[in-house]
């Protein structure tokens, strides 16, 4: 034990007169006399070192954003050095070197942010979120003090949120210089405002729209005048009223399709947006009986039940005369539904053969309830023919046509 | 005859109607395309890129693991982009003390700070010349909106020269730590906030390795028929394979070759020459010759700026040959003592030191040097350097005292003479030179001297060269014309007398 107490001064006396020795020898060097390594951003700083000789070593400093270099003040054998504002008023650490001819002396102080923030910069995204609350927005804040500095790490921030009838409160702590909050949507859709503190600093208000979610199966119908096949009428279809799966009205301008399907199995299409989660699109009635089968679409989200209508032939039968040596052909009268002549348009078809190989066909719409075709000789010559007219589904055929 | 002269004389005026016409057509196209080269449709609206790449410090992006939306490589990338962007323009700025740039890559807040120290060091007369050379970046947050991005840039590595009123005050390399703020503004990524977070003197981490047993008897090799371009169009593996098979049956145990920066396609470094050179080295692992890599041969820029884009050049090759067999030493630069005074000696010593960091840091494993030009600069930056090595091209009576002195002052690492020969030209441009016999006895009296005193050496060079670029001596026929004639063997491939004296059997 006497030993090991022995060892150790001898070893403390060793170790202090190498210390001595030491100082003796730096007579020369700068010694830092500021001990305070933590600041305040806006505070005056000021470097203060003893020096033995009137050297005046220039001072470097870096800092987050660049580096300078400070000229001294000498008093009383005390170099001081004063940061400039550029310096002391942003965060972060400095750190220097006093750049004296002999061995350099460096260190280095921290600036903190001011305590209380001057402004709330805001960062909300996205600005429409939807509604059903697994979407959410994000809600970034950056407290700053009065010089731009982001406040220190978990400075409390309030963030305030208000979305029908109910207001909501969250306390985050900023980090990494940063707070955010993520802010989930409701069942309803609606409009939230966002609104955030910091001690007594406020952010101006923000606004959110909380949209409906995407729309499920809905239901269609019709609405017409008759369900006679006159190629004329129009029939409207429609859906119920679109909602999203909280019951939220879809969207207006939501694309609603509807795939209307013949007996033949031809596709006629229409669409029409929703207002207030009704879409309405319209079709003309076909020109012959058929049998349609309707289903709606939003292409990739919901789909309807399926309609079935039917139309009723109006035609049954027409008259066909020849004249003119067999040159002018008059088809009609052509009656609708109550003997009234058919309104014009409905499409007849002229078919021309010699033999069993088609010459022609001449496509003509009915006008005031009559279609006539004129045969030109130059175009068709002299001999006997097979004709046949169409239309509204009905053929008849006249073989043995001299012309 | 008179009508055959007649007919030459039409056929003449014919033909030169003919090529006037031609020239006139020409000119008159090619007019016509420059018109219209500002109306191609794909130019139109300078939609192409125009990338040059000019500040390449090496960026290791940690795991992203960050809060908030997930980070995609596309948007990281222009991230990387802009983040490496607002570091070079600001080491711009502050070199020259002008805005330029800053406007682009720093939020109208951040970038009030950096005018504020410009000014600062406008008025001081401060410039500061600065860059970094590694950035370890770390994605703490990404924001749903993808518009705010928060990182840590960790050890950062920075190097700053200090000029007050054109005088270097301070040469600093250090390690910090930054938070960033980054805001996505009209398609650029800027910064917001930046806080230094910590700071160290960089210290470099590795060890010296001192193999004094290392024994060095090589020569310096360039192929015949293409000297200093051995890895171009005339690059011919055969020819370099038997030439290693005579340096091998010589008795030399090694060669010293030379990698040239620009040729290499220098930050971008062209990998077809980089495969190139390893055949070579290849074919001198099957030789069991071992192989001195000289980089950055026609390097002479050292700008602070450009680094980093040097150090992407030897990470690139540093990395692929560091386990290659043949290899023996890295010899960084050929000669930099040279730019010494063009360039500056204190730019230059800093350049390699920070170029030694970088291979060593990729290549612990094998020693590092510089070919200095003459014995008095050996001792630069001899505690850095694994292995010392000079070229001695002056008296050798002295060289013996000259070695021996400097092995007193490096005690404690390897030297090696990597060059030193004598030319056999005597002539028009340099009458009073040697010819082959004195180049001969040269090298009778260089072999005994460095035998006696058991040294570590490499002789200039295998061959005469019949034609030497430009590069290397300029084009004055009085240093061209010597330089060509160092070989131990002649331009019709006999061998000179010197070449007795190439190696001594011990």
């Amino acid at each position: 034990m006497r030993k090991i107490s022995y060892i150790l001064s001898t070893a403390f006396l060793l170790i202090s007169s190498v210390r001595l020795v030491g100082q003796e020898h730096d007579k020369t060097r700068a010694v830092l006399l500021t001990v305070k390594t933590q600041f305040e951003a806006g505070q005056d700083i000021v470097l203060k070192f003893s020096v033995a000789n009137d050297s005046l070593p220039v001072l470097y400093c870096s800092n987050s954003y660049g580096m300078l270099l400070i000229d001294p003040a000498l008093k009383n054998n005390i170099l001081e050095y004063k940061i400039p504002d550029v310096m002391a008023n942003r965060s972060g650490l400095v750190n220097w070197k006093l750049l004296n001819a002999d061995k350099t002396l460096s260190g280095g102080f921290y600036i903190n942010p001011k305590e209380h923030p001057e402004t709330m910069e805001t960062y909300l995204g996205p600005p429409t979120i939807e509604a059903g609350g697994r979407d959410y927005t994000m809600f970034v804040v950056i407290p700053t003090d009065i010089y731009g500095n982001a406040l220190k790490d978990s400075t409390e921030v309030i963030v305030n949120h208000q979305f029908l009838a109910s207001e909501y409160t969250n306390r985050v702590l900023t980090h990494d210089l940063i707070a955010y909050k993520n802010l989930y949507s409701y069942k309803k859709t609606g409009r939230m405002a966002i609104g955030s503190r910091t001690f007594e600093t406020n952010s101006k208000e923000y606004i959110i729209d909380v949209l409906p979610a995407i729309p499920t199966d809905f239901k269609i119908g019709y609405e017409q005048n008759h369900n006679y096949a006159d190629g004329n009428q129009v029939t409207s279809f429609f859906t119920s009223i679109i909602r999203d799966r909280n019951d939220n009205v879809v969207s207006d301008g939501t694309l609603v399709t509807f795939y209307i399907t013949s007996k033949t199995g031809h596709i006629l299409k229409t669409s029409a947006p929703t207002i207030n989660g009704i879409a309405i699109a319209k079709m003309v009635h076909p020109d012959h009986g058929d049998t349609w089968t309707v289903q709606a679409f939003i292409e990739g989200m919901a789909e309807s039940d399926t309609i079935l209508l039917d139309f009723k032939q109006i035609i049954t039968d027409y008259k066909v005369v020849f004249s003119n040596n067999n040159r002018t052909i008059t088809i009609g009268p052509l009656q609708s539904f109550m003997d009234q002549m058919m309104p014009d348009g409905l499409q007849v078809k002229l078919h021309i053969y010699r033999g069993n190989t088609k010459l022609d066909m001449i496509l003509k719409e009915s006008f005031e309830g009559f279609v006539s075709y004129r045969l030109n000789s130059n175009e068709i010559p002299g001999g006997t023919y097979k004709m046949i007219i169409e239309t509204a589904r009905i053929e008849k055929i006249f073989e043995n046509i001299k012309l | 005859m008179k009508d055959i002269n007649r007919k030459m004389i039409r056929g003449i005026l014919l033909l030169s109607y003919i090529i006037v016409t031609g020239f006139v057509m020409y000119g008159l196209s090619s007019l016509f395309a420059y018109l219209n080269t500002g109306a191609d449709r794909s130019t139109m609206l300078h939609t192409e890129i125009k990338k040059v790449e000019q500040f390449l410090p090496k960026i290791i992006w940690d795991a992203y693991k960050n809060i908030g939306r997930p980070m995609d490589k596309q948007t990281l990338g222009s991230i990387e982009n802009d983040y490496l962007d607002a570091w070079y323009v600001k080491h711009c700025a502050y070199q020259t003390n002008t805005r330029t740039g800053i406007k682009d890559y720093y939020t109208k807040s951040a970038r009030k700070n950096l005018f504020g120290i410009i000014n600062e060091n406008i008025e001081s007369g401060t410039n500061i010349i600065s860059t970094t050379l590694e950035h370890n970046p770390r994605l703490e947050f990404f924001s749903e909106d993808g518009h705010v991005i928060v990182i840590t840039d960790e050890d950062v590595v920075e190097y700053k020269r200090v000029y007050k009123d054109k005088t270097m005050l301070l040469e600093t390399k250090d390690k910090s730590t930054y938070k960033v703020v980054m805001l996505l503004e009209d398609g650029f990524w800027r910064i917001r906030h930046m806080v230094k977070k910590s700071h160290k003197d960089f210290k470099p981490d590795y060890n010296i390795i001192s193999n004094k047993d290392i024994e060095i008897k090589g020569i310096n090799y360039y192929p015949k028929a293409s000297p200093w371009e051995v890895f171009g169009d005339k690059f011919d593996i055969d020819t370099i394979a038997k030439d290693f098979k005579l340096i091998k049956d010589i008795g030399l145990n090694s060669i010293r070759i030379f990698v040239p920066y620009e040729s290499f396609g220098k930050a971008n470094v062209d990998q077809k020459k980089l495969s190139k050179l390893v055949q070579v080295m290849d074919t001198a692992e099957a030789e069991g010759l071992k192989v001195v890599l000289t980089l950055f041969d026609f390097y002479g820029n050292y700008t602070v700026l450009n680094w980093t884009l040097d150090h992407r050049h030897a990470e690139t090759i540093v990395t692929k040959l560091k386990d290659h067999k043949a290899l023996l030493a890295w010899d960084i630069k050929n000669e930099p003592n040279l730019d010494f005074e063009s360039r500056g000696k204190d730019l230059v010593i800093a350049w390699l030191n920070n170029m030694v960091d970088l291979v060593k840091s990729i290549d612990p494993n094998h020693p590092v040097t510089v070919g200095w030009s003459n014995i008095e600069s050996a001792t630069i930056l001899k505690d850095k350097l694994d292995l010392i090595t000079f070229h001695y091209y002056e008296d050798l009576n002295n060289l013996e005292p000259a070695y021996l002195d400097l092995k007193k002052e490096i005690p404690d690492k390897p030297i090696a003479i990597t060059e030193f020969g004598t030319s056999s030209y005597k002539g028009l441009w340099n009458p009073f030179g040697r010819n082959e016999e004195d180049q001969a006895a040269y090298h009778k009296q260089a072999q005994d001297i460095l035998t006696k005193n058991n040294m570590n050496w490499m002789s200039w060079t295998l061959y005469d060269f019949t034609e030497i670029p430009n590069d290397v001596t300029g084009f004055l026929p009085w240093r061209k014309k010597p330089q060509k004639y160092y070989g131990f063997i002649n331009e019709q491939g006999e061998k000179k007398p010197s070449f007795e004296y190439i190696y001594t059997k011990e």
